[in-house]
């Protein structure tokens, strides 16, 4: 294995930066508007006519095109392999695309690691160290980039106060629960101070309660430090109740289908969850996951 | 309050198997002396304890000798081990390079190289360290070999991420999540580096100042002292017992925090 495995070049433009022009019954994602107020900020995350296909011939994704812009929060929805990790970790820099072009901060990988242009991923499973204690977790990232700045200790301190894990310092991740793993994993995200965090699914394990509660304080974390999201998901109310977007994909191959703005206010309460606009907004998400799983599955496959 | 002995996991951890020994010593003794069993065919425990007492001098000399050879073969085993895995992970080219070597090493007997060995080296205990080397070496090449590749990809992308040279996933990463997979590896060293030690005297067959429990076996089965054959061999088994002990409360020691096969259980 290479030390390096994101190359830019790998995912340098190989062709014109036109819209899409993969034929059909897609519908053209720019099409959708996406909330006033977030359509003039600049984009942080632009994915333009990207294809994956693995060795085997898999097609992941095809012609996948999503602009982020600083400050929203976009959920990615889809059937199971509809390719939303794999766009997500090309996102994260961390695969390499068959064709098309990924820009952070419009430039390439290079600028990830700058300063006010950090990106964290937050993974599925907590994927904390099991051997380390959660200080020694959370501190993990300034480790790696060798961050020697004075306040480290400090930064620590209030990553683990943001999470609710303040007094957790020594404790190993098997002592924790499967919600306080997420939280050291979150707080761990944190460190950097990133300005766009790619959440795959990060409370998918979880029970509705604690991740009601998680959703809820991601919510306040986000607006608090003006981050942008990207978040995979497969619940419909996650999607809705988090997101200013929800970008619904479809399976084999992987696509995005459909844009819808969620356009409410934040903060969002769980006055929110209960309203006729969450439900509203619920239906009409479920409707499009409803079409874009029809479209995968062309010979009565079933979908694992 | 105190639970009842019996239902103490530690007490009956050491006393139940100790009841099955001790009864099964009464069972051999009893039976050696209704059959009025000659010694030299088979002694008694009480004649093998006699034994040990009385010739621990020679015994613990032999014993001496063989500890250090299982030692130091133990010890160049887990170096050179070690050093060998982590070169394996460097790039799959070495690996598929050297690994198919390793296993040459592994099933080659060492009574047939024995006698090359030993032709070869002057000095007896290098000798004989050379051979339970190539005994001992293996389950940790292997074992460490495995661990230190199996990391958690979701993790190895989080240190690349965040652009960690190899020297960090090499530290912070592969190293202490080889760990579980180290320690196995040494408590199946530890028992063959013994054995290696003592197949290889066999071959050897060297007597004088430098003849190790394996000798003694020899010589005793020559002279027809057999409750001294018995003496050394029960010497062989407490060391071996005694090395593996050592070696699961080191894993314990350094696995407990964190690893699923050093933590305690409740139900």
């Amino acid at each position: 294995m290479n030390s390096s495995p994101i190359t830019p070049v790998a995912i340098s433009a190989t062709k014109p930066e036109t819209g899409p022009e993969t034929p059909g019954t897609e519908p053209d994602p720019a099409a959708q508007a996406a909330p006033d107020a977030l359509q003039s900020s600049r984009p942080v995350l632009q994915v333009k006519d990207v294809n994956k296909i693995y060795a085997n011939g898999t097609v992941a994704l095809k012609g996948a095109d999503l602009t982020v812009r600083q400050g929203e929060f976009v959920s990615l929805l889809g059937p199971s392999g509809c390719g939303k990790s794999t766009l997500l970790r090309i996102m994260a820099g961390l695969g390499d695309v068959t064709s098309g072009t990924v820009n952070w901060w419009e430039h390439d990988y290079n600028v990830i690691g700058d300063k006010g242009r950090k990106l964290a991923f937050v993974f599925q499973n907590a994927t904390l160290m099991p051997w380390a204690r959660v200080r020694k977790n959370v501190r993990l990232p300034l480790d790696l980039e060798g961050d020697a700045s004075a306040d480290i200790e400090g930064r620590i301190d209030r990553a683990l106060e943001m999470v609710g894990l303040t007094g957790f310092n020594n404790a190993f991740p098997r002592e924790l629960s499967g919600g306080m793993q997420m939280r050291a994993s979150i707080a761990r995200a944190m460190i950097t101070e990133p300005n766009l965090l790619l959440m795959d699914e990060p409370f998918g394990a979880l029970d509705e309660m604690t991740r009601n509660k998680l959703n809820d304080d991601v919510l306040k974390l986000w607006q608090k430090n003006g981050w942008t999201i990207v978040f995979v998901t497969h619940s419909v109310y996650e999607a809705v109740y988090l997101s200013s977007r929800v970008v619904v994909m479809a399976a084999r191959p992987g696509r995005i289908v459909e844009d819808i703005a969620i356009d409410e206010p934040y903060p969002r309460s769980a006055d929110f969850r209960v309203s006729a606009e969450f439900a509203g907004y619920c239906r009409q998400v479920s409707q499009a996951l409803e079409r874009a799983s029809a479209m995968g599955q062309p010979a009565q496959q079933e979908a694992h | 309050m105190g639970t009842p002995l019996i239902q103490n996991e530690n007490f009956v951890k050491i006393a139940a198997p100790l009841a099955v020994g001790i009864l099964f010593l009464l069972l051999w003794e009893g039976a050696v002396v209704a059959m009025e069993m000659p010694h030299y065919i088979l002694p008694g425990p009480s004649a093998i304890g006699e034994s040990l007492v009385n010739d621990w001098r020679p015994l613990l000399a032999a014993l001496m000798i063989t500890l250090k050879v299982t030692f130091m073969a133990f010890a160049i085993s887990v170096v050179l081990g070690v050093a060998a895995s982590l070169l394996f992970v460097q790039s799959k080219w070495i690996e598929l390079s050297l690994f198919p070597y390793a296993v040459l090493m592994q099933v080659t007997p060492v009574v047939a190289i024995a006698p090359l060995i030993i032709i070869w080296i002057d000095d007896t205990t290098w000798a004989l360290t050379v051979c339970a080397v190539i005994i001992a070496i293996f389950p940790i090449i292997s074992n460490t070999t495995l661990g230190l590749r199996s990391v958690d990809p979701n993790l190895l992308s989080m240190f690349r991420m965040y652009r960690s040279s190899r020297w960090q996933e090499l530290i912070r990463l592969r190293i202490p999540g080889a760990l579980p997979y180290f320690f196995g590896g040494l408590r199946i060293s530890s028992g063959l580096a013994l054995i290696g030690a003592v197949v290889a005297e066999f071959v050897a067959g060297t007597g004088g100042a430098k003849a190790g429990l394996a000798y003694m076996i020899l010589q005793s089965g020559y002279n027809l002292q057999i409750p001294r054959m018995f003496a050394a061999l029960a010497l062989i088994t407490l060391t071996g017992i005694a090395l593996f002990a050592l070696m699961v409360w080191l894993s314990d020691r350094a696995l407990r925090n964190w690893h699923e096969s050093a933590l305690k259980v409740e139900h």
